[in-house]
């Protein structure tokens, strides 16, 4: 039953991200040439909207629907592995245009761009899981 | 006829709300970055320590995906939603561009813990330093692809 509601609302957030066009290229690539103000507004008022509702959650301590308590772990913090991790994934970004729910997305839009990078990304993925032991986090 | 963009000041709180509904109905963080973890787990070797672990938790996110997926096949492959610059942009020429781009989001996203969606967005909105950090590392490596790697790629 909950694996439905994960498919719906992935299903939902992928259309905000197709509607508003945050899903392309040309939009990350405007973002990072500072032309337009459409990606920063986007990403800035989801942020605020995610802060409010989390600020409610905690301060009414809602229920989950199911009636047990909501809980928010916060992530730790590893600055080399946030930092450096945080530069190579942007370095992604910036080529592909794309971010980890836009790959899942292209796959739909063109299947052989979108395998190939999902396979790139389980690559990348698999090189970290071999070297996370050695690496500095 | 290209549909009109949808403005940002209604997909930004409307992915906040998102990040609400999931957090209230399943009690879950929105994240995406972690599906790869999953996913590799089932196909890597049991001794790498990383893939070796309780998937349980982070299942979800492979369904999260799946919807991903699902809505984008819906609007493009039966609507045929119209994206514009689509058959220029992800054109099969930039093959080796997507490979290399998407090899260097697997491997940051899992290195940094989150990606867009866990850190940029979930994470910021819970003032979490590691998120910060990220966010930062996130912006700073798309300028250094923006101005001097594709440049050479593109």
């Amino acid at each position: 039953m909950k694996n439905i509601i994960y498919i719906a609302l992935g299903f939902g957030f992928a259309h905000i991200l197709i509607f508003s066009e945050a899903f392309h290229w040309s939009r990350i690539r405007e973002m990072f040439y500072f032309e337009s103000f459409h990606m920063y507004g986007l990403l800035f008022s989801a942020i605020a909207t995610a802060a409010l509702g989390i600020i409610l959650v905690k301060r009414y301590n809602l229920k989950n629907i199911n009636g047990t308590e909501i809980k928010v772990n916060k992530k730790q913090v590893q600055p080399t592995a946030n930092v450096v991790g945080g530069l190579l994934f942007g370095m992604g970004w910036g080529i592909t245009g794309a971010c980890t729910a836009p790959l899942y997305i292209l796959i739909g839009l063109n299947w052989k761009i979108g395998l190939i990078a999902i396979t790139g990304a389980l690559l990348g993925a698999l090189l970290y899981g071999i070297l996370q032991s050695k690496l500095k986090h | 006829m290209k549909d009109p963009v949808l403005p940002w000041f209604i997909a930004g709180p409307l992915i906040g709300f998102t990040v609400f509904l999931l957090l209230w109905l399943t009690g879950r963080s929105l994240g995406i970055s972690s599906s790869y973890r999953v996913i590799v787990s089932y196909l890597a070797p049991k001794k790498i320590n990383y893939f070796n672990y309780e998937r349980k938790g982070d299942l979800w996110q492979v369904w999260f995906a799946l919807g991903l997926l699902l809505a984008a096949l819906f609007q493009f492959q039966v609507l045929g939603f119209e994206v514009e610059g689509a058959a220029f942009v992800y054109d099969i020429n930039y093959i080796p561009q997507f490979f290399l781009g998407s090899f260097l989001i697997g491997f940051g996203s899992r290195y940094a813990g989150g990606c867009t969606a866990g850190h940029c967005i979930m994470g910021n909105a819970q003032f979490s330093l590691a998120s910060m950090l990220s966010t930062i590392g996130f912006f700073v490596g798309g300028l250094i692809a923006t101005y001097f790697i594709n440049t050479y790629l593109f």
